[in-house]
């Protein structure tokens, strides 16, 4: 009976390991194929493109997609790493506050504040591109950085505020109270109270705009444009690739240079994204 | 006076920044789609509602709605069925569980754009796949060069790189799953499937309305790998309504005609999600209660 049982459960097991190691291997075929191409020739990568013959990979081609005039990839770098600061920063700054009143105070507008910026987030962004150039242009900050920065701050509010507020919520407001108690103004209690314990909210976010931010292509394209000189990673990987799409060995290095970083800092941080991810879920 | 004061200072600054570059946006979208501006002229005609009108006449902006439709329904369909699989297969606190959640999540981390990119790098005429096929004397296949296949071979890409997400967001909801009614539903001798649809799908509920909600919206925005996969091709056939917009607006210089798509695609967006969020309203309270 015993051994009856055991049978069935065991081939279970091994299929559903079986089917994952397949989907498996289908998900990273694509990023082996990457890596590896980086370091072959046009002529190899199509005749051969799966084998990884040790003399016949190459850095020549990865050492010319890093000098590439087109796209100075360490420019680049550094300007999406600053938006991405900037961006992060500006979103904590403005998020934080606002979220705080709204999550402690029941007045029926505070609700309707609330619905607003959450209404937010049903707005394609690539809709909302095209007046925000004019408004920018009003503005005089188009196709300048804070311009940039402001835009990019703004879509991240309409998420964080929702987030946050919903975070907030499960801190007692009594801790409040006492540090109100204590003389302590609202900024103050917000800043050194409430602010330090709402810190796994903040994680999460801070990560999701990070990707967005580095990831985002049609902004920066349209925002900062080609003319202001001002590549991010995604803008300046289209600059790069996509009049040689189909020469590999300018494809495939620029390509893994573009998400080397970010895959890094994704494998370090695994456990802090997908948890994020998976408190910022079970909030909302 | 000065409590008010505090509150407007804790208030206002993102309040100002959401309405100036987003309220406001949104508002001028919609004056522009009432006119015939081309983006340089300083004074745009007023013309009603011609936009629309011209819009239901346009046999590119309506396949294009549609095909954005299509990858929006196929796309959250496929998400959440292979999400929710997925997301029963590695539930559970082991180091191989852990590999394969950040090996069906990583793509996710990558730019649609540089996705995109790398598979018409993979699945392009003269590409991997095909200069494989050619090398082992078989015919190439059409994977970005049929209008069908560009399409199927779009949302797959699509989902590739997206339900990953999807695994994550159902991994948290079946942390929610109450531990005690899946062991009396064993007791009770139900089976894996009985206890799977009365026990577990009814408590998943809300995390399944999440996701549905947020792969529709994310679905009817796709462009970035419509730009770096098939370029909207061929001839047409993988335009979506957000690459549309886009083209009308920058390359036609059709200013009010792209701010009118905008405000339908808008309304589209916020509609289906409503509905969906609406229709699930009932299987979520199941849940709660």
């Amino acid at each position: 009976m015993a051994t009856l049982q055991l049978k069935p459960w065991k081939t279970k097991r091994w299929g559903r390991i079986a089917f994952l190691v397949l989907t498996s291997v289908l998900m990273l075929v694509p990023m082996y194929l990457l890596v590896v191409s980086a370091f072959k020739s046009q002529q190899d990568i199509l005749a051969h493109p799966f084998s990884l013959s040790p003399d016949q990979l190459t850095t020549q081609y990865l050492k010319k997609a890093a000098t590439n005039p087109d796209f100075n990839i360490v420019k680049g770098y550094a300007v999406t790493v600053l938006f991405v600061v900037s961006v992060n920063v500006l979103s904590v700054a403005l998020a934080g506050p606002v979220s705080y009143v709204i999550a402690r105070r029941s007045e029926r507008r505070y609700r309707m504040l609330l619905l607003l910026f959450v209404a937010g987030t049903f707005i394609p962004s690539q809709v909302l591109v095209i007046p925000v150039v004019y408004t920018l242009k009003f503005l005089g900050l188009m196709g300048t950085i804070p311009g940039f920065v402001l835009f990019e701050t703004t879509l991240t509010l309409p998420f964080s505020i929702f987030l946050y507020a919903g975070y907030i919520l499960t801190i007692p407001a009594s801790l409040d109270e006492a540090a109100a108690v204590d003389g302590a103004g609202k900024h103050r209690v917000f800043w050194s109270i409430v602010f330090p314990l709402m810190k796994p909210a903040v994680v999460t976010m801070v990560i999701l705009n990070t990707f967005s931010v580095w990831n985002d292509f049609v902004n920066p394209q349209i925002i900062l444009g080609p003319g202001s000189g001002l590549y991010t990673v995604t803008t300046g990987v289209y600059a790069a690739v996509s009049q040689y799409s189909t020469d590999y060995t300018v494809v495939f290095p620029t390509l893994l240079l573009a998400v080397a970083p970010l895959l890094v800092v994704f494998v370090l941080l695994q456990r802090h994204v997908i948890s994020g991810l998976t408190a910022g879920a079970t909030k909302g | 006076m000065r409590a008010r004061l505090t509150t407007l200072s804790m208030v206002g600054p993102a309040l100002v920044l959401f309405v100036v570059m987003l309220v406001v946006p949104v508002g001028l979208s919609i004056y522009l789609s009432l006119t015939d501006w081309d983006g340089y002229s300083a004074n745009p005609a007023f013309i009603g509602l011609k936009n629309y009108v011209n819009l239901t006449h346009s046999a590119e902006a309506i396949r294009a709605g549609w095909v954005t439709l299509l990858i929006a329904a196929v796309g959250t369909v496929l998400l959440s069925v292979l999400g929710l699989g997925f997301a029963l297969l590695v539930n559970g606190a082991s180091r191989l569980n852990a590999f394969f959640r950040i090996v069906l999540f990583y793509p996710h981390v990558l730019s649609a754009l540089v996705v995109g990119f790398l598979w018409s790098a993979v699945l392009g005429t003269s590409g991997v796949v095909n200069g494989w096929l050619t090398s082992k004397g078989s015919a190439v296949l059409p994977f970005l060069s049929d209008p069908k296949w560009a399409l199927a071979s779009l949302i797959a890409v699509l989902v590739w790189a997206g339900f990953g997400v999807n695994v994550v967001l159902y991994l948290a909801g079946l942390q929610t799953v109450p531990k005690d009614l899946l062991e009396a539903a064993r007791i009770d001798g139900a089976t894996k499937r009985q206890t799977f649809f009365n026990v577990t799908l009814p408590a998943l509920a809300p995390v399944v309305t999440v996701n549905l909600v947020l792969s529709l919206v994310t679905l009817l925005k796709t462009y970035d790998l419509v730009v770096s996969l098939t370029g909207g091709g061929p001839a047409g056939s993988t335009q979506t309504a957000a690459y549309l917009i886009l083209w009308d607006s920058f390359h036609n210089n059709a200013l009010g005609f792209g701010s009118a798509q905008s405000v339908v695609l808008m309304v589209i967006t916020a509609g289906l999600a409503l509905t969906v969020a609406r229709l699930r309203a009932r299987a979520d309270q199941g849940a709660s209660a």
